[in-house]
């Protein structure tokens, strides 16, 4: 698989060379069919993704509340009132540590998972199999172990650390105190990830040339300079675009947060979707809810930034 | 002798490492294993070890579940949106995908990315204003069709890219054999792309299969009554009543659920990977 697409990527930059520079635009029959063929698609997303998008952001700038009424435009008042609010501040910065850290974990876990399973050992299907169902599994569903985890009083991992003499008769109450509810929801977040992060990180390795490997060993490169000079800029544009649908999915999630704390202790946990999902259906708040959940846009904005370059580069 | 002993460290470091994964990654799963066997007492009595138990284990928390819950229309809840949406995620990708890997027009590339693109706006951007469409002007809310309508829009954008790569890989000769031969591009599509392109077909199809059983935000929001909810919300929901947690029940509705969905996952996975780092490999 991999000296072909070597191949494929030369040929193809041969070829690019070889056209003459005016691109030809075809409107002929085959931009007719083309266009009749993926029409459907692009509507689809058109109504179900554009236009809630813009409906967002009319929410976002207005009154408007599920009750039937007159709603009118009130500039960023939202958004101002959004700031000065405790709830919400504490919402913003723990989706953004919530984030962050657990980002890091992933990758950390994820990198060295992927090492282990770069190597040939028997019944490596099958282990990958186990490995992987953090990620396999459907998040609501498994959530509902860890909640049982962390159960106020029959935590195994209280039971655990224990027996092994870790915990000193300490008991935690993980849930329902505000420092270890967040540790709790970032371990599950964590756990939930790392699987996700090691495939990525594996597809990455196994796409660059061993050849090129081999190379730099007979050169004397040792694991670091490797990793500096040929791994990192080989699998960078695969990392990025995995880690950009992770922060995408973990910013965006609101499924670990609701079911294991519902936000609380008294809005220790809150993460922006919780709230936007507590002002907006449960409050019928529309326009609060979706100002709130507008405050991901930066960073998502920022992902289809860098996803859109390494496209490019790609091409040139 | 000095090699060999390195080796052997080498070795137990690495199955040391892969066991500290291996734990990590299956002890909740075991654990929710446990509680599914065990009677309700076991669970709660102090004097029991969690990893033991006193009491005979039995079935019972599936018996309750398959008859004292509403777990089986849930099941059928699942399957019926899952059927739909594929269905409904093929029929706009195959020809979607298909223009966009071999018909060469204005806007293709731009479009192809712009579907791809809507991946990354969350549903937790969306939902709102869909809840609103959904039972202002649709007139869907609290049905399963609601749910029908919007999966496709991360089914769509993942099955579209993924196809993309294998109508890429089917030889261009076959198809140009077919219409020197007198076939129309239509009849070229339907009788020699398709047909080679089956298992591509099949990998989309489990796929939004697979992913429509991940979403658990949107199945909140637009549904509510027990009778339309699919598993992945039924059984968190319903099984927790105020306080009382059927710990039994809910792992074993958790298990029976997921694990068939993690072992198709599973199986695919590589396709998955493949097709969100797409844009990044090919």
């Amino acid at each position: 698989m991999v000296a072909p697409r070597a191949e494929q990527a030369r040929a193809r930059r041969l070829a690019a060379a070889a056209i003459p520079v005016r691109r030809r635009i075809d409107l002929g029959p085959d931009a007719l069919l083309g266009y009749a063929l993926l029409s459907p698609a692009a509507l689809y997303m058109l109504g179900l993704v554009g236009y809630p998008f813009v409906l967002a952001l009319y929410f976002s700038v207005s009154t408007v509340t599920v009750a039937a009424g007159p709603s009118h435009f009130v500039g960023l008042a939202n958004f101002a009132s959004l700031l000065d609010d405790p709830v919400f501040q504490r919402g913003l910065l723990n989706s953004l540590i919530f984030t962050s850290v657990s980002e890091a974990a992933k990758s950390i876990l994820g990198i060295g998972l992927a090492f282990l399973l770069l190597r040939n050992l028997p019944g490596k299907k099958v282990i990958r199999g186990f490995l992987m169902l953090p990620w396999t599994l459907p998040i609501s569903l498994s959530v509902l172990g860890w909640k049982w985890m962390f159960d106020p009083q029959f935590s195994v991992i209280n039971y655990l650390g224990n027996q092994l003499g870790l915990l000193h008769n300490w008991n935690p109450d993980w849930l329902g105190d505000p420092t270890y509810a967040f540790l709790a929801v970032l371990v599950t977040n964590i756990w939930r990830g790392f699987p996700f992060a090691a495939v990525v990180v594996l597809a990455g390795l196994t796409s660059i040339p061993q050849d090129i490997f081999d190379a730099a060993k007979v050169d004397g490169a040792g694991f670091f300079t490797r990793w500096h000079y040929i791994i990192t800029p080989m699998i960078a544009p695969i990392l990025f675009i995995g880690m950009i649908f992770d922060v995408v999915f973990t910013l965006g999630d609101l499924t670990i947060v609701h079911l294991l704390t519902n936000g609380g202790p008294v809005n220790a946990t809150d993460i922006l979707p919780t709230l936007a999902f507590r002002n907006g259906i449960l409050g019928g708040d529309l326009a609060r809810g979706a100002a709130t959940a507008l405050f991901l846009f930066p960073v998502l904005f920022a992902g289809v930034i860098v996803f859109l370059r390494i496209l490019r580069r790609r091409e040139v | 002798m000095l090699v060999s002993r390195r080796k052997l460290v080498d070795v137990t470091l690495y199955y040391l490492a892969l066991l500290f994964y291996l734990v990590l990654a299956v002890f909740p799963i075991y654990w929710m294993a446990m509680a599914t066997l065990k009677d309700d007492y076991d669970l709660v009595d102090p004097d029991v070890s969690p990893f033991w138990f006193r009491r005979p284990l039995g079935l019972n928390h599936f018996t309750y579940l398959f008859t004292q819950t509403n777990f089986l229309v849930w099941l059928q809840n699942t399957f019926i949106i899952a059927a739909c949406v594929l269905v409904i995620t093929l029929a706009i990708c195959i020809p979607g995908a298909y223009a966009l890997a071999r018909l060469r027009f204005l806007g293709a590339e731009q479009i192809g990315i712009g579907i791809f693109l809507t991946y990354l706006i969350p549903p937790s951007l969306l939902f709102l204003p869909l809840s609103q469409i959904v039972s202002a002007q649709l007139h869907l809310v609290n049905t399963k069709w609601a749910l029908v309508l919007v999966y496709p829009t991360f089914t769509i954008p993942f099955c579209i890219w993924l196809l993309m790569g294998f109508f890429k890989r089917v030889p261009l000769e076959i198809e140009e054999a077919a219409l020197v031969d007198g076939c129309n591009r239509l009849q070229a599509i339907v009788r020699v792309v398709l047909p080679v392109s089956v298992a591509g077909i099949l990998t989309a199809a489990i796929f939004a299969f697979t992913l429509s059983m991940q979403d658990f935000i949107y199945a909140l929001t637009f549904v509510s009554s027990s009778d339309e909810k699919p598993l992945t919300l039924g059984v968190p929901s319903e099984l927790i009543r105020g306080d009382v947690f059927f710990w039994g029940e809910l792992m074993a509705g958790a298990l029976i659920a997921g694990l068939p969905v993690a072992a198709i996952y599973n199986f695919f996975l590589d396709y998955f990977v493949e097709g969100i780092t797409g844009g990044a490999v090919k």
